[in-house]
């Protein structure tokens, strides 16, 4: 464990309206998912403005990778730890997802009050069609990156198969449970 | 709005593999558990939660607004984020430690690997009303499919797909 008083190079370094606000633009301009937040990250907090090292990014990344959640807004918060401590946790991450927020609200808004004219129709099914071509992309790309041994392909596949007929929580928490068990057992 | 707020935490909790893989636990707790929303509102959904910036998990705050309100979309919102955010501020906290937890971390690999299985159970569900109306629909949802494997941005596709519908419409 760390020593919490431990000094940090650069925590503390910035002040809270100014964490406040750059992880408010972030949020903002972060379209795309983990990968672009990463990105973004990249190009502001550590080239331009030099507030937090590459090593923090990546190990914001490999510390919250393992952890439940979206790992997008864990990276923020780790990020927001090493820069103001536990202020900085819920300040980064609250200003990162209110962006979205917003607009998810206004959009569910929206959505809800749309004429049901045969081009709002046709345009939502335009929609729908583009939502599972990119899922389909998503669980592709997600398959080959995390489900990289034959045991966690087997895994996917069992869990796929089960999908239909169970709950999703308890398909995710067998499977974990699995892996604890098997993984003890290949060590002994 | 309690029940809300626990499933959404629930989710949070469980959510292995990050929030893309956290769909699925969407889809069962708002469209095929509860009918919260129809299979195409949540389609709709999706695709918005693409669309916007920051993370897809954002969906929550759709779900939601749609149960109760605007309160109702900050609450879902803060009940998905909340435990998985401490999480991290723990994680960060106690680095060393977390590193030497193999057995969280065995459990964090099966899990999501479990995650990404059942993205093809709310695949199912999602493809099933679009080939209903039409499948010849699977060509284009394959054409986005390459297109997004080749890097173009989703939020790009899906304005393409969606301009390209109400066109459609349009000519009908």
């Amino acid at each position: 464990m760390l020593d919490p008083a431990q000094p940090y190079a650069r925590r503390s370094s910035v002040r809270l309206p100014q964490l406040a606000w750059i992880f408010l633009r972030l949020g903002a301009f972060a379209f795309g998912g983990l990968g672009s937040t990463l990105a973004l990250v990249q190009r502001d907090l550590v080239d331009k403005r030099g507030l937090i090292a590459a090593r923090d990014v990546s190990d914001a990344l490999a510390y919250t990778k393992p952890l439940p959640g979206s790992t997008g807004v864990q990276l923020v918060a780790f990020l927001g730890w090493r820069l103001h401590g536990w202020p900085g946790v819920l300040l980064a991450s609250l200003s990162f997802i209110t962006p979205a927020a917003v607009l998810m609200i206004a959009a569910a808004a929206a959505t809800a009050a749309l004429p049901d004219t045969p081009w709002v129709t046709s345009a939502l099914v335009g929609l729908q069609t583009a939502v599972v071509g990119l899922l389909a992309s998503a669980m592709w790309r997600l398959a080959r990156s995390e489900a990289n041994t034959i045991d966690l392909r087997v895994v996917l596949l069992l869990a796929l198969g089960a999908g239909f007929f169970v709950s999703a929580a308890l398909v995710v928490i067998s499977a974990g449970v699995i892996g604890i068990l098997t993984t003890r057992f290949g060590r002994q | 709005m309690l029940e809300l707020v626990l499933r959404f935490l629930l989710v949070g909790t469980i959510a292995f593999g990050g929030g893309q893989a956290a769909l699925p636990l969407v889809e069962r707790i708002a469209v095929a558990e509860t009918s919260w929303l129809s299979p195409q509102d949540f389609a709709v959904a999706v695709g918005l939660a693409y669309a916007t910036p920051g993370p897809v998990l954002i969906l929550a705050a759709y779900v939601g607004f749609r149960v109760s309100g605007v309160l109702g979309g900050v609450a879902a919102t803060l009940a998905v984020f909340a435990i998985p955010v401490v999480l991290a501020g723990f994680a960060a906290h106690l680095v060393t430690r977390f590193q030497q937890a193999r057995w969280f971390v065995a459990f964090g690999r099966y899990a999501g690997a479990a995650a990404i299985g059942l993205l093809g159970v709310t695949l199912t569900s999602l493809a099933l009303p679009v080939i209903e109306i039409h499948p010849a629909l699977l060509a284009p949802a394959a054409l986005i499919l390459f297109a997004d494997q080749r890097g173009l941005p989703p939020v790009l596709l899906i304005l393409i797909a969606t301009v390209a519908g109400a066109l459609v419409g349009l000519t009908q």
